[in-house]
């Protein structure tokens, strides 16, 4: 749909339709190229090839995106100067009705250049080629800095920006990127100061809530239907289809601030005023940022009597949360705030299974894994990743991330999930292996089948793997429901349904919806499919691509890789996490 | 403002032709212009601008080198150079401010500001 929009815009502009065709179809080849990564399968043992091929492929991409950048800049350049005198009277005398054409022409030229900015500012984060350049800020000042740039338009539309700034200033700092946390404040501002009323004020109210930072603006504009308080954060989502011709914004605008937050370990989030009071009209958009925690407040070690789980975050209410939630279960608990001491606590005590965060202060989620990792003492626990990060996400490097953790529980989660991953990364390794093929074609299932089986007779099977076949979906269920298999092997298309309703009923079950999943399907699956078809790990692999040989060593190394966790210093198989 | 004079090298016409009319028209300066890095050192020499404005990408010789050569040549490594780039991302800034320029503006400029943008970076105002 974007695409389209992109399409429907650049074609007022000669030249510049070709040149987005050009781009988006390079997107699209860049897509294919990271599926061909699938082919890279014989290459498990040599998975540095494999990354260095995702790196070079970012740095395509990089590359392409600065040239589209550039040459896109180029003639809009000329066209706005040249309008932009024109309509300035700089050229002499111009009546009326042009000076209107060439207001309307100017106008839109901004907004074709705003357009651009902000895709590119997108992409450049999806790619993780926009890296933060993160620095000790305090957030009352960055709130100051914002509001500053935004006076003159406020005072434009008569409206007043009134700051509430939390008292206690020391302790409101955080690590972040002043420059991007203003482009959020500043978008923010910006939206509140087009929907308010003129003479209306605008509220902006920094505290303090624990290890967080809020933020609220608070406006008193027409605000955001109640259905659509989540989708404005997608991209091209704005309330009425006119408002990027009346507002000029880009639509965009609210995905950059989501991707901002996100990349400083936050999370953004939007309410009608009248959802806590029906009297008053407006909007309040909410941050919340990690804030840094002193020294001295670092929390004492803990100790636990037997095995317990060690629940790493520096949010004290999500791990009091956790620490309810498998208290209930029977778990024994530990908690920390910092990397450094989880590190510590899992090297002296007997602890099962970690559940880590990434973004904290001081040692990071994916440096302490790695230290984890590393120690021949703590190597063998396996770690699961609580993140508000999805797999899939680029902002950090989620291959080396998925190649060492054992499972990914992504924030908010719901409890049912957080136990069924712990459950799986805790209780695999026992027994033979269990294997279920989910596949309609009986002639390819039996070379899959087959496949294994010479495997074993060769004698290379020393993870004693059965295999299990069924044809339709309505079987996968049955056997699933008698014992959750190891992994699954899914065919997309069944004869008694699509792989996805299959993948939606598994979700639904709080034993399977962590499965190990290798989707093995006729044709290619787009990004968006992806996400649908995502449960536990999960892998892409396409028919036409990948030899029923290749199924087999992926679900050997995913197996490997599942039930020892720690043991292998190389990731255990490619992760092919980005659409 | 008092009358400056200023070489615009750009290699794209309808560019040059744009900043010059915004720098004349607006401030009143007195523009020349060249289409490539070479052309822009000879009419450098020889007129010896009060300020040059160089765009970064161009065939043969781009921005960067040609205003390396200018340094190699003392009655040229004093005028100031301002480079004009479409190029916004954060590693090509940061590439070019370690050229030694006197400053980088960004296209598309407004043509209404583009004489202010340059005074104040080459502290005239």
């Amino acid at each position: 749909m974007n695409l389209i929009v992109l399409v429907l815009c650049a074609t007022s502009f000669a030249g510049l339709g070709a040149l987005l065709l050009a781009y988006l179809g390079a997107r699209k080849r860049g897509g294919e190229l990271e599926k061909s990564l699938a082919q890279a399968l014989e290459q498990i043992a040599q998975d540095e090839s494999a990354l260095q091929k995702r790196k070079q492929l970012d740095t395509l991409k990089d590359e392409f995106i600065s040239t589209v950048s550039h040459e896109l800049r180029t003639p809009l350049t000329s066209i706005r100067g040249a309008l932009g005198l024109l309509s300035a009277g700089v050229m002499g005398k111009v009546d009326d009705k042009a000076l209107n054409l060439l207001r309307i022409a100017s106008t839109n030229t901004d907004r074709l250049v705003r357009l651009i900015n902000d895709i590119l500012d997108l992409e450049r984060m999806d790619t993780g080629s926009a890296p933060l350049h993160l620095r000790r800020c305090n957030l009352n000042e960055v709130v100051k800095q914002a509001a500053d740039t935004m006076r003159s338009m406020a005072e434009d539309h008569d409206i007043l920006i009134d700051i509430v700034p939390e008292a206690k200033t020391d302790a409101i700092a955080f690590d972040g990127d002043p420059d991007r946390m203003q482009q959020v404040l500043v978008n923010l501002l910006s939206n509140a100061i087009k929907f308010s009323p003129n003479g209306s004020t605008i509220l902006v109210v920094s505290t303090l809530d624990g290890n967080n930072l809020l933020l609220r603006i608070e406006d008193t504009g027409r605000g955001v239907p109640a259905d659509k308080l989540e989708t404005i954060f997608d991209r091209f989502q704005q309330v009425e289809p006119s408002d990027s011709r009346q507002k000029g914004g880009t639509g965009l605008g609210l995905a950059i601030c989501r991707s901002i937050l996100v990349q400083h370990g936050g999370t953004i989030w939007a309410e009608r005023n009248d959802a806590h009071d029906s009297t008053r009209a407006g909007m309040t958009f909410t941050l919340r940022l990690p804030r840094l925690i002193a020294a001295s407040e670092v929390m004492p070690l803990p100790v636990a009597p037997q095995g317990a789980i060690l629940v790493v975050d520096d949010d004290a209410g999500v791990r009091q949360v956790v620490a309810e939630q498998l208290r209930r279960h029977g778990y024994t608990v530990l908690e920390t705030d910092r990397g450094e001491q989880a590190v510590q606590i899992a090297e002296r005590q007997h602890v099962e299974a970690i559940l880590l965060d990434l973004y904290m202060p001081g040692l990071p989620g994916w440096q302490t894994i790695e230290l984890l990792k590393k120690n021949p003492a703590t190597a063998n626990i396996p770690v699961v990743i609580l993140s508000v990060l999805s797999p899939a996400a680029n902002t950090l490097d989620s291959t080396q991330l998925l190649s060492s953790a054992q499972g990914w529980v992504q924030k908010p989660f719901h409890e049912s999930l957080l136990l069924a991953e712990l459950g799986r990364v805790l209780h695999v390794g026992t027994g033979p292996g269990r294997i279920l093929l989910v596949e309609d074609d009986e002639d390819l299932a039996s070379v899959v089948l087959s496949s294994f089986e010479i495997e074993r007779q060769q004698g290379h099977d020393e993870q004693q793997i059965g295999i299990h076949h069924v044809s339709n979906a309505a079987d996968a269920k049955h056997f699933c429901l008698n014992g959750p298999p190891d992994i699954l092997i899914l065919d997309l298309t069944l004869p008694d349904g699509s792989g996805f309703e299959l993948v939606n009923w598994l979700r639904q079950q709080p034993n399977l919806r962590t499965l190990p999943l290798v989707v093995y399907s006729g044709r290619e699956v787009t990004g968006a499919e992806m996400e649908q078809l995502r449960l536990g790990p999960t892998q892409f692999l396409t028919k036409a691509r990948v030899q029923p040989k290749d199924v087999e060593e992926l679900v050997l190394a995913m197996m490997r890789h599942l039930r020892q966790p720690g043991l292998e210093t190389r990731p255990a198989y490619p992760a092919i996490t980005r659409p | 403002m008092p009358t400056r004079r200023i070489l615009i090298i750009d290699d794209e016409d309808d560019i040059r032709e744009v900043a010059a009319l915004s720098l004349e028209s607006v401030a009143g300066w007195q523009v020349s212009t060249a289409s490539s890095g070479a052309e822009g050192m000879r009419l450098a020499a020889a007129e010896l601008p009060d300020a040059i404005l160089m765009d970064v990408m161009m065939p043969a010789m781009d921005g960067p080198t040609t205003f390396r050569e200018m340094q190699k040549l003392p009655e040229l490594a004093s005028i100031p150079v301002i480079l004009l780039t479409a190029k916004v991302q954060g590693v090509d800034q940061r590439r070019f401010a370690g050229l030694g320029v006197t400053a980088v503006l960004f296209k598309p400029f407004d043509p209404l500001t583009l004489a202010e943008q340059m005074s104040e970076a080459l502290g005239w105002s």
